[in-house]
């Protein structure tokens, strides 16, 4: 293996234009995560043409950088202004954001700095070790009911974020949920909820839903206190956290770091899910469950290490097997394609000097980030000393771009505009932003995998519970879900 | 839904309007370039500006590369640029409502696949592909398999495979598409009725969950279309027991046709094809026509088409072709539909 990542090394330093392309994909991918309204996705798209002229390994390299500072880059936007730039960055939103109110901003986009480097790292070495192995094990072990099973993990703590009580904590993950289910159900292609409109066929994007619920409903809020007087600006802090406060934290790296690896290795979940359940366990293992959502350090660290320990596992399935494990990968097919090339087993044996340069450009990527990102900071921060007024039009402007350019359907700016004020309401009753948001994105996984799975196990709970892996997962789920009730009721009695 | 015999299919008599479909789709010889004019004028100097191209899938899948593949080939033979815009979502629907309602003035075009046929067949209201659109090329047309691990040990061809499914009593299991009347679900339909098979289908909406389920072995087996799993082919992963297609193609010579078991249907293909609004000038369609059906012949699309499997059967067909082939397909769903008891609007 360190002959291998030598060799990738050497094929990728030793070439003045490989550099260039590799310093283009580190800087591309941070400027598109970190611009609210474009992603890694985007620029993935547009590059993709040009990829034809490139070599190979080349091409191959570019997207897999890009997907590495690409993930990190949304994570600035989420901590200060809560426009997370991709669905994986949202969990890093719940605490990035109140630590920004809280003047804390720097400590924020330092953590996330730092765990996304090492979240990349870590799993960019346990790529270059183990792929063939892991790939396998995965496709054969982990199916529909175990995803389903991890699925209901999750959303068993989910309920501890951001709700004034544990109820109203429930029920935004309820309403999450319901909104999950508009649109075409994934097993039958039954229409639900859609009212007639066609557009509403594919259900509510992830996007639109993310920016209405925490951009615009932040804007609101804001705009409130500054009309009855009571705004105050965010502080700008540039201080970054110590040594010794991230090691306080290292247990919930290093879980992370194993959650998002585990998740990204899954075809076609990617990412997303790895930031979600690696938040979720912070929040599980935390001895101060309420203080989630409110400006906790550990749910920073704990979404950026997994969302990005998900981008070198993600890369596992797509390798190893010609499975990619979510868009971005799904757009490397396109490079690999371009050049007659298919990803999957042979092209270990075909092209090992193209897997080689991957796999060190992903590294050097993501150390990268740790640099790059610590210059970029210290200037980002400073957006923060924007007035309101004219911090909130840009928002909004940037947000509705954001919400159109996915599907290009006005619908989708609407739907914005709509979970913004839903957002708004429901903040001011105390309900859970995160919660809803976390009941969107699990229950759309969630459901399909349910059906998916009944159906492979014949409706058959018996055969479901049979399973090792689906039975350890939803037994440790309930067991969450009724100790927070047994705590809840019992903090009730006792006030 | 109520139960139905493939019998009752052969008394609806659509076996004659399948002949007209068929015809065209039998394998596919020497390739030849229909279209000889390797230029045309520009009506009133349209085009002037880039074409938009509806996608309504994601750019990853079949019909994103089937567009990209196409795009590449019209603006290489052309000059003229084509921009795509992927709105995918409810089965092609969200893609279709909006090029609908975008202006027919020839400068939007619309990739589509047979979905489309098969939701106007079960929605008259839904637009028909071959009367509201004019279709300037199907370029792609091609037949489904059943696929198992190559390293199964269980089974090993269709006869094996078919006496392990019928052990199990149900409990086996095949990953597909099987939404609701999709000629995934409607073709299985068709197979487990002719064989005597009961086997739970599982529906996967992407492509690699799907075959990730083959590959770890979380299903039994795999109903897809060659192309699609081309690279699990060639890399010995994955093998074909049974063809979905009147004569056994070339390149599976050694895999049974289901005419050969006695399942006595006809087969539902899948075909991808671009289109533009029957609104449109007359002039600017006939540049369109020109230019999506000679772009067909480039060495790029035809490269493009052969890394799909997609030389195996006949996959071009003219406007003329496109519609008959249409027409016959949303015949043939219609008296499926009915014979299956689903409702027709």
């Amino acid at each position: 293996m360190i002959d291998n990542f030598i060799s990738g090394s050497a094929a990728l330093f030793g070439d003045p234009f490989t550099i260039g392309i590799f310093i283009f994909g580190v800087i591309g991918g941070m400027l598109f995560g970190a611009i609210p309204g474009v992603s890694m996705l985007t620029l993935a798209a547009i590059l993709l043409p040009f990829t034809a002229s490139l070599e190979p390994a080349q091409g191959v390299m570019l997207f897999a950088v890009i997907y590495c500072t690409g993930t990190y880059g949304g994570a600035i936007t989420a901590i200060l202004f809560n426009i997370p730039g991709a669905p994986e960055n949202a969990p890093t939103a719940f605490d990035g954001y109140p630590m920004t109110l809280k003047g804390q901003s720097g400590k924020a986009v330092g953590a996330a700095v730092l765990c996304s480097a090492i979240g990349g790292v870590s799993s960019a070495l346990i790529m270059m070790a183990a792929t063939e192995p892991l790939a396998n094990w995965a496709i054969s072990n982990i199916g529909p009911p175990e995803i389903f099973a991890l699925v209901f993990f999750g959303l068993a703590v989910a309920s501890s974020v951001g709700g004034r009580t544990m109820w109203k904590g429930w029920m935004s993950v309820l309403l999450g949920l319901l909104v999950a289910t508009i649109g075409q159900d994934p097993v039958g292609g039954i229409n639900r909820y859609n009212f007639g409109f066609a557009d509403l066929a594919a259900g509510i994007a992830f996007v639109p839903a993310i920016m209405g619920f925490f951009a615009v409903s932040e804007i609101f809020v804001q705009a409130e206190k500054k009309a009855v007087g009571k705004y105050e600006a965010p502080k700008m802090s540039l201080d970054f956290p110590t040594l010794l406060e991230l090691w306080t934290h290292k247990i919930a790296v290093i879980r992370s770091m194993f959650v998002g690896f585990f998740c990204g290795i899954l075809p076609g979940i990617g990412a997303t899910l790895a930031a979600f359940m690696g938040y979720g366990e912070a929040v599980r293992w935390s001895k101060d469950k309420e203080s989630f959502g409110k400006g906790n350090l550990e749910g920073v660290i704990s979404s950026e290490t997994a969302n990005n320990a998900a981008t070198g596992a993600a890369m596992i399935p797509l390798l190893a097997l010609g499975l990619p494990g979510g868009a971005m990968t799904a757009l490397m097919v396109g490079v690999f394609q371009m050049h007659d090339l298919e990803p999957g087993p042979m092209v270990f044996y075909n092209s090992p000097d193209l897997i080689w340069i991957v796999f060190a450009a992903m590294f050097y990527a993501n150390l990268s980030i740790l640099f790059i990102g610590l210059i970029e900071t210290k200037t980002i921060l400073y957006l923060l000393k924007i007035p309101f007024q004219f911090l909130a039009p840009m928002i909004l402007l940037l947000a509705s771009i954001g919400s159109y350019i996915g599907r290009g359907l006005v619908l989708d700016v609407i739907i914005m505009f709509g979970a913004g004020i839903m957002g708004f309401l429901l903040r001011r009753s105390g309900y859970s932003i995160p919660g809803i948001v976390l009941g969107i994105i699990l229950g759309k996984i969630g459901e399909q995998n349910f059906a998916q799975g009944m159906q492979m196990v014949h409706y058959d709970v018996l055969e479901y519970l049979s399973r090792p892996i689906c039975l350890l997962l939803i037994i440790a789920g309930l067991l969450t879900f009724f100790t927070g009730i047994y705590k809840a009721l019992s903090f009730s009695l006792k006030s | 839904m109520k139960n139905f015999k493939v019998s009752k299919l052969v008394k609806f008599g659509f076996t004659t309007v399948i002949g007209l479909l068929m015809a065209g789709a039998g394998t596919a010889g020497t390739f030849e370039c229909k279209v000889k004019n390797s230029s045309m004028a520009k009506p009133a100097g349209f085009p002037s500006r880039a074409l938009t191209m509806i996608v309504p899938y994601g750019p990853a899948g079949g019909s994103g590369q089937v567009s990209s593949a196409m795009a590449e080939a019209v603006t290489g033979h052309t000059g003229v640029n084509i921009n795509r815009d992927h709105k995918p979502g409810g089965s092609g629907t969200v893609g279709m409502t909006a090029y609908m309602s975008a202006p027919a003035d020839g400068y939007t075009v619309l990739e589509h696949i047979d979905d489309a046929s098969s939701a106007h067949a079960l929605d008259s209201s839904k637009p028909n592909p071959a009367v509201d659109l004019i279709p300037l090329v199907t370029s792609q047309v091609t037949f489904s398999q059943i696929y198992i691990r190559t390293n199964e040990t269980r089974y090993n061809d269709w006869a094996s495979f078919v006496k392990y499914v019928k052990a199990q009593n149900g409990k086996s299991t095949i990953a597909n598409v099987s939404k609701e009347g999709s000629m995934e679900r409607v073709t299985m339909k068709f197979i487990t009725e002719g064989a005597g098979l009961k086997i739970q289908q599982i529906s996967f909406d992407k492509g690699a969950p799907r075959y990730g389920a083959l590959l770890g072995g979380q299903v039994d087996a795999l109903f897809e279309q060659p192309g699609d799993v081309r690279k699990f082919l060639d890399a010995k992963k994955f093998k074909p027991i049974l063809t979905v297609f009147n004569e056994r193609p070339s390149v599976f010579a050694d895999v049974p046709t289901h005419k050969e078991m006695g399942y006595n249907f006809e087969p539902l293909l899948r075909f991808r094809g671009f289109f533009v609004n029957a609104k449109a000038p007359s002039d600017r369609v006939k540049w369109l026509q020109w230019a999506f059906q000679r772009a067909y012949c480039q060495d790029s699309y035809q490269k493009f088409n052969d890394s799909k499997y997609m030389g195996v059967i006949d996959s071009y067909r003219d406007t003329a072709g496109a519609k008959e082939l249409i027409t016959s397909t949303i015949a043939q769903y219609r008296e499926v539909y009915k014979a299956m008891g689903l409702k027709l609007k």
